[in-house]
Parts: C-alpha cells; sequence; structure tokens
C-alpha cells in the first residue's frame, strides 16, 4: 500500500513538472551536476571502506535492506516489512520482488544470504564486519523472505541492516572478488550506476532508469531526476570554494566557517548547515589505563582545566556547538543531563593536580612530578584531520598549559603509526567522531572492551564496558536508554572522555540545485537521489 | 663516439639493476618479518599466508632474490593489500599524467629559462637585475601557493582554465607553470651566469669584430657553451619536477603519482612505496643517461676522445 501511494505520488510529481515546467518548486528531471568534495574514497566498496567522510559516495549506488530516518526509526527500502523473534536472537525480513541489480541479475533472499555469508568469512577482510559481532547465519525462509539469526540478542542489529556497510551487491559482482577500485564491476541496486572512475580526479555515476524501489525516507519514488552525478575530488578548502563561486561545480561539501558568508542568503548560491554531529561528538578519548592519565584526579584536570566554550567559538565563528556529550546533540539518545554539568574548573582542576602529587614546575611553567613534566600525548592521524580539528586541539593545548601546567602534547602521526598504537593498546589520547550507528553500539566502538579503542587493552573499566555490554543485550528500549545515558555520564564522569564539539556538515551549491538534504544513516550529506537542478 | 654511447647505456642498466638489488635489501634490512612490512595497516586472517605465498617467502634468499629480479623485469610489481589491486594496475594508470605534467613543465622551463637568460645575460645592465630578482622569487615561492594564486587569477576570476582534472589542453596550463616557474627561477640563474662567463671568452671577442650582431652572438655561440651546466643542473631538476608534481597534483585534483604516493606512504602501503621508488630510481638512471648521451653531443672535444 504504502510503495503504492508512493508510486502514485512520483508519478504526481512527474506530471506536475510536465504540466508546470516553469514552477520552480517542482522538481524536474534531467541535468548533470558536479559535485566537489574533500576525500577520495580509498575503496569504492563499502563492505571494505572505513572512510566516513567517503561514505555518502557509496549510498549513490548501494542500498540498503531498511533505511533510518532521522527520528531514529526506520522505513521499508528493499525489504517491506521485518519482525523481531521474542527472544532478540532472529531478525526476518520480507523482500521487494521486482529489484535489480546494475549488472542484470536478480534481488532476492539469496542475494541478501550471499552478502552477509560474503562480509562475515574472515578471509574476506570486510570492516562491515564489526557490525556482525553477534551474526551467527543467515537463513533463505522462501525466494523473498530471508532471516538473519544471531549467536545471542543484539539491540544494535536492526540499526546495523539499515547501514551503508552492510549495503547489498550484487552476489555476481562479489564472486568476481575486489571491488574497491568501482566501476561497473561494483554493481548495486542504487538509483545511479557507477559509470567510470579516474584515480586523483573523479567519479562518475549516471541514472539507473529502472530504479523503482527508493528508500522509505527519500523524498520522491522512481528514478533519480539528475541523468548523471560527477564527484571530483578537490581537497584544498580553497580550491573548492573557488571552483564553486566560478560556477565550475554546482555543489561542494566540507566549506569552512570562514566562507560560509560567501554562500549564505547570496545571490546564486545556498548554504546547508547538516545535522550537529547526531552520531558522535568531536572527543578526546583518553586512555585511561596508561600513565599519567591512569589517575582520575589527572584526567579530571584535563577535562576541567579549561574553557571549552570561547575557544570553539573562535575556531567555528559560532556554526557549530560545543559538545556535552560524546553522543551529539541530535541524536535521539543524546543524554542531555550533561548540560551544563562539567568543564571550566580551573581552580578545582589545579586542586586535583596537587592531590595528585604533581606540585613541582619546570623551567617553562609545566607542572612536575619526581622531576618528570606532567604530559599527556594526542597522537592524531594525519589522513583524519579535517575543518580546522587541529587548530582547536592547539587552542585547548595553550589553556591547559596556562591555566594548569598541563603539557597536552599535540602529534600529528601517520595512519600507520596510529594502527601499531592501537593494536599494542599504546595509544595515548585519540580524538574523533565516530561513524554513525546504533547508540549503544557507537559506545561500544569507543568505550567498550572489545571495540576498536579497547580491543587491545588488558583490563578496562568493567562498570563501564558492564554497562556498554548490557545495553547492546537489552531487548528492552527503556532499560537500554536508562544504560546508554548511564555510559555516557560515566565517560565524562570519570574523564575518559572529553567532548570538544558536535561538529556540522557544511554543504554550498548554487541556488539551482535543489533537493539537498543530510541522511541520518550516514550523518553526512544525502545521496543525489532527491537532487534536481531548476531551469532558472 | 657510439662507443661511448653504448658504455653508458651499459652502465646505467647497472645502475638498474643495483637500484632493484637495494630495493630488495632494503625491504630484508627493515626490522620485522616480511609479510607485516607488506601488510601495512592490514589484519586479517590469511593476510600474512597469502603474501607469503605470493613472495615465496618459505624459500632462500638467493632464490627470493633472483625471483624478485625476474618479477621486476616481468613488470610484475605484485600487489597492493591496502588498495586490493595489482600495483601496476594502481601506478600504472597514474604514470601518464604525471610525465604529461612534468614534460610539459620541464619543457616550459627550460623555454623560460632559456629566452630569459639569454635576453638579460651581461653583467651590469638593468634588465638582468629586474630578472634576477623576479627569478629568486619564484625560486623560492612555495608551489602550494604559486598554485593557488594562479588558480585565484586565471580559473576563479578570469575563468580562463578549468579548476581541476586532466582533460584536455587546458587543464594542464596552470598546473605545468605553477611547477615549471620555480625550476625556472633556478635554471635563468645557472644559464645565464654560464652565458656570462662565456661573453668574456677571448672567442667572442673575435666574432663581434666581425661585425655579428649580439643577439646572433648569443644564440649561436654562447648559448651552446653555458648549456652544459645547465644540462646538468637539468638532470637534477627532474628529480624536483616529479617531488613537486606531488603537490601540484593535490592543489590541482589532478590525477597522477603523486596522489598515490601520498596515500600510500600515510596507510603504509609498502608495496606501492616500493614501486614508486624503483620508478624514481629507474627515470632518474634513464635520465641522467639521456643527459650524458647529450653532452656527447652538444661537446664535441667529448666526441674526438
Amino acid at each position: 500500500m504504502k510503495n503504492n501511494s508512493l508510486l502514485v505520488n512520483g508519478i504526481a510529481i512527474a506530471l506536475l513538472a510536465i504540466n508546470a515546467a516553469q514552477a520552480a518548486d517542482a522538481p524536474v528531471s534531467g541535468g548533470s551536476l558536479t559535485w566537489g568534495v574533500t576525500t577520495e574514497p580509498s575503496c569504492f566498496d563499502p563492505h571494505r571502506s572505513s572512510q566516513q567522510a567517503a561514505f555518502f559516495v557509496a549510498r549513490n549506488y548501494i542500498d540498503s535492506l531498511i533505511a533510518k530516518k532521522t527520528d531514529g526509526t526506520f522505513a521499508p527500502w528493499l525489504a517491506t516489512e521485518w519482525s523481531i523473534s521474542p527472544d532478540g536472537k532472529e531478525y526476518t525480513y520480507k523482500l521487494r520482488e521486482d529489484v535489480v541489480f546494475h549488472d542484470g541479475e536478480k534481488f532476492d533472499a539469496a542475494a541478501v544470504k550471499a552478502n552477509f555469508d560474503f562480509i562475515f568469512k574472515p578471509e574476506n577482510a570486510a570492516t562491515a564486519v564489526s557490525l556482525l559481532q553477534t551474526f551467527d547465519h543467515a537463513e533463505v525462509v522462501s525466494p523473498y523472505v530471508v532471516k538473519l539469526v544471531l549467536s545471542k540478542p543484539d539491540s544494535s542489529f536492526l540499526e546495523s541492516t539499515s547501514n551503508v556497510k552492510l549495503g547489498l551487491i550484487s552476489p555476481k559482482a562479489l564472486e568476481k572478488g575486489d571491488l574497491c577500485g568501482g566501476g561497473r564491476a561494483l554493481a548495486g541496486t542504487g538509483p545511479f550506476i557507477f559509470e567510470g572512475y579516474t584515480r586523483g580526479q573523479s567519479a562518475v555515476f549516471v541514472r539507473n532508469p529502472a530504479y523503482k524501489w527508493g528508500p522509505g525516507n527519500a523524498a520522491h519514488d522512481g528514478p533519480a531526476y539528475l541523468d548523471r552525478v560527477t564527484f571530483r575530488f578537490l581537497p584544498e578548502y580553497a580550491v573548492r570554494t573557488g571552483a564553486l563561486t566560478s560556477g565550475q561545480v554546482d555543489l561542494i561539501e566540507g566549506v569552512q566557517p570562514t566562507d560560509a558568508p560567501l554562500f549564505a542568503e547570496q545571490p546564486g548560491f545556498k548554504l546547508l548547515v547538516g545535522p550537529s554531529g547526531a552520531s558522535t561528538s568531536f572527543t578526546f578519548n583518553i586512555n585511561y589505563t596508561r600513565s599519567p592519565a591512569d589517575d582520575a584526579r589527572v584526567r579530571r584536570a584535563l577535562r576541567d582545566g579549561f574553557d571549552l566554550e570561547p575557544i570553539v567559538k573562535q575556531v567555528y565563528l559560532g556554526t557549530v556547538p560545543r559538545a556535552w556529550s560524546i553522543i551529539g546533540p541530535a541524536n535521539p539518545a543524546y543524554n542531555k543531563a550533561l548540560v551544563g554539568s562539567w568543564g571550566n574548573d580551573i581552580a578545582g582542576a589545579n586542586r586535583l593536580l596537587d592531590e595528585a602529587g604533581w606540585t613541582g614546575r619546570d623551567s617553562e611553567g609545566f607542572r612536575t612530578k619526581d622531576g618528570k613534566r606532567l604530559s599527556i600525548e594526542v597522537g592524531y592521524p594525519q589522513p583524519y584531520v579535517r575543518d580546522n580539528r587541529d587548530i582547536l586541539i592547539q587552542g585547548v593545548q595553550a589553556s591547559l598549559r596556562k591555566n594548569v601546567g598541563l603539557d597536552l602534547n599535540l602529534r600529528l602521526i601517520t595512519a600507520g603509526e596510529y594502527a601499531k598504537n592501537n593494536a599494542n593498546g599504546t595509544w595515548t589520547i585519540y580524538p574523533n567522531t565516530d561513524n554513525p550507528s546504533d547508540p549503544a553500539r557507537e559506545l561500544w566502538d569507543m568505550l567498550g572492551s572489545k571495540g576498536f579503542l579497547y580491543a587491545n587493552i588488558p583490563n578496562p573499566d568493567p562498570v563501564i564496558t558492564g554497562q556498554i555490554d548490557e545495553a547492546l543485550a537489552s531487548t528492552d528500549p527503556v532499560r537500554k536508554r536508562e544504560l546508554t545515558d548511564a555510559v555516557q555520564k560515566r565517560g565524562v564522569d570519570q574523564a575518559f572522555i572529553v567532548p570538544l564539539f558536535a561538529p556540522s556538515w557544511f554543504l554550498a551549491a548554487k541556488s539551482t540545485v535543489n533537493g539537498l538534504s543530510f541522511e541520518a544513516g550516514l550523518d553526512s550529506p544525502s545521496s543525489a537521489y532527491d537532487f534536481w537542478i531548476a531551469k532558472k | 663516439m657510439w662507443f661511448r654511447i653504448i658504455s653508458r647505456l651499459f652502465t646505467s642498466l647497472v645502475v638498474a639493476w643495483a637500484s632493484v638489488t637495494a630495493t630488495f635489501v632494503a625491504l630484508h634490512a627493515l626490522p620485522g618479518r616480511i609479510q607485516d612490512i607488506l601488510a601495512g595497516d592490514l589484519e586479517y586472517p590469511g593476510l600474512r599466508e597469502a603474501i607469503a605465498a605470493e613472495w615465496g617467502l618459505n624459500r632462500s634468499l638467493p632464490e627470493q632474490y633472483f625471483d624478485f629480479l625476474f618479477r621486476i623485469f616481468r613488470g610484475d610489481f605484485g600487489t597492493s593489500y591496502v588498495l586490493r589491486q595489482p600495483v601496476i594496475e594502481v601506478v600504472g594508470s597514474q604514470l601518464l599524467p604525471t610525465v604529461e605534467l612534468a614534460l610539459t613543465a620541464g619543457v616550459l622551463a627550460v623555454v623560460i629559462a632559456g629566452g630569459i637568460a639569454l635576453l638579460t645575460a651581461g653583467r651590469g645592465n638593468f634588465s638582468r637585475e629586474i630578472a634576477s630578482v623576479v627569478e629568486l622569487v619564484f625560486a623560492s615561492t612555495p608551489v602550494f601557493w604559486l598554485g593557488i594564486l594562479l588558480l585565484m587569477a586565471f580559473s576563479f576570476n578570469l575563468r580562463w582554465f578549468p579548476v581541476s582534472g586532466a582533460e584536455g589542453w587546458k587543464s594542464i596550463v596552470l598546473p605545468s607553470i605553477t611547477l615549471a616557474l620555480p625550476t625556472a627561477g633556478l635554471l635563468t640563474q645557472v644559464l645565464r651566469e654560464a652565458m656570462e662567463k662565456t661573453l668574456d671568452q677571448p672567442f667572442v671577442t673575435t666574432v663581434r669584430a666581425r661585425g655579428v650582431g649580439e643577439f646572433i652572438i648569443r644564440w649561436r655561440h654562447v648559448l651552446r657553451h653555458a648549456l652544459l651546466p645547465a644540462v646538468t643542473l637539468g638532470g637534477w631538476l627532474i628529480g624536483g619536477l616529479l617531488g613537486g608534481a606531488v603537490i601540484t597534483e593535490k592543489v590541482f585534483g589532478r590525477p597522477g603519482l603523486g596522489t598515490v604516493t601520498l596515500g600510500a606512504v600515510l596507510t603504509h602501503d609498502v608495496p606501492v612505496v616500493l614501486t614508486v621508488v624503483l620508478l624514481a630510481a629507474f627515470i632518474h638512471v634513464a635520465a641522467s643517461t639521456l643527459l650524458d648521451i647529450l653532452y656527447v653531443l652538444i661537446d664535441p672535444r667529448l666526441r674526438a676522445q
């Protein structure tokens, strides 16, 4: 029923477009769009990619079983309906019967099973396997009904099936092997078909004319409006801005706050500010098992020894809010009780450090104990540095030095060095925003005992890891909410984490580009499915 | 003369072989197991075993060495485990745009340097003073900054050239100028220095005494003498052009080795890094061989020996 009404809607919109070609607010089909983006995907295969900044590209050719809506609930997509068994271990999806992959293969329960089997097999080394921690096996119930069976209840699993990382690729393409290089070989069911990729320059997608299975969270149904979408990789801020102001591209993401006035309310342009860290805030994750941060007093002094508000305001010119919790303020699971509950207590921070025995001072004014300087390193992997986050950390660094004599030692390291530190559990402070997923799963990633940060650390805090494990296993949403709130609170109370700001996505476009939005499931710009270009 | 050229070609082969050997030795001298080094940041079951099998790591060192030599000779540079593609595909597809850019920039640099030197050589003249200040500015301007400035002027404001990519001749104009100017700055200084030395030679006075015009003197007689040091420097500058290409490609969003190399270093993609290092060595060998042969053609004294 729902799909029928959507289809009718789609036809109605199409008719409207034909009848009222002059009407500015009716979507029209046709045209090409060039999108200047910051990050070139190092791998186009969503099962294997791990770049948060590149997933929205994959959304153009990859569909999922279900779609996440901005209120945190789910809408049908390739699955028309789904059910969860009372014990929380069996997820059954009823699939659409009219879906075809870009290479002509039929989409059915066997194809879904093939995808989950592929990701789950260790030798395929799909990074998406991190979402299948509790997955046991997939069963084809009937040609268009598939059942995913878990080894234990996992409240994050439903959301995982909406994630682009578990998106569906033609089984024939999977068999052929490595799809990182993109192109036609990477056959999904999405609204656009992968036409070609020139490394270092661009990736091109053309409309999938057969598309009629748009997600329930989209603004229209049927094929995409645009004939063609080109992603141009322009890593420099100034170059992206100039490319748009001179009309050489139609849309850019990653606009610097200082450039925002060039586009906001300017004739011929528009500026969109994306979801405010609906997923996780940009956060210092402190390795609380390593000296000197194994002392809670030192961590709390770091948390409270500076005034975050003016630093964030200065770096981002008031365009983004400071953070209070590791979960972003736009996320339904945000613990609002944390607002105003911590930070900027310089006298208290100094008292804590005195108590902890850091009473000496060296020639540069830093606190010392037994001749050792109070120094904690921030190891920031260089490839992940974006939107002035290094400058923000430098601001915190200067404040901590002046206010409490703590040496926050920012080091930009290579991804390789970080991987090594992570594998040995020797990372110090890791600053990041996490990929979007279920809130309990996000907290598990950053603070859980086997999440990607603490996996190689022998004895993480049993209270917080216990709360996270319980939240993941809980099938009761009320209890789950209590637990995720408690984890956010304990993380800040114990200063395991110091949330800094809630990042937003800045999009700027020519005023003729319409239908821009942000996707809840990605916490980033949506795919170009709803985009259309007005004929002025 | 032919003996000279052939023996030069032979030594270049030896140098190329030595660089392959050095790469092999370096790989084995690095601390840690080879399969860990080649895997980069990746960690998944079966990966180390697959690498060990692909590289024949269970065999004796000499066997591995000859296998490595033979593979490079065949053009098989292994697999990038990070990008999950054969290295030759990754690097091969990026080679042409970089060579195009470096060559255009190289030619441009030589033309600019030759032209300016020809016109301004000669002590105590005003145009020379101005030119040498401009050269100094170009030689010391960061490529990154120069690129952005050129883009602002000629792409964003005047809209004569596209901002990015490598499609059509227009897209190579700004990047190649960006890359050529610092090189030209250096080259002009050397070329003029050499020309000025030659202008002081007695034979120039003789030619002048025959009533030959100043420009002809410079173009036909002096320039040739000044070419030798410039050619020597030119060989060295090829390295600079390749290095500068890394940044230029990034600023202009151009495909090329720069993007690939930077990514490979940051992600510990050792097979790709090794291939780029080898490639750079081969290009240097080829360039210096070519230049040495050019010497022979430029300088008749070398031919006579």
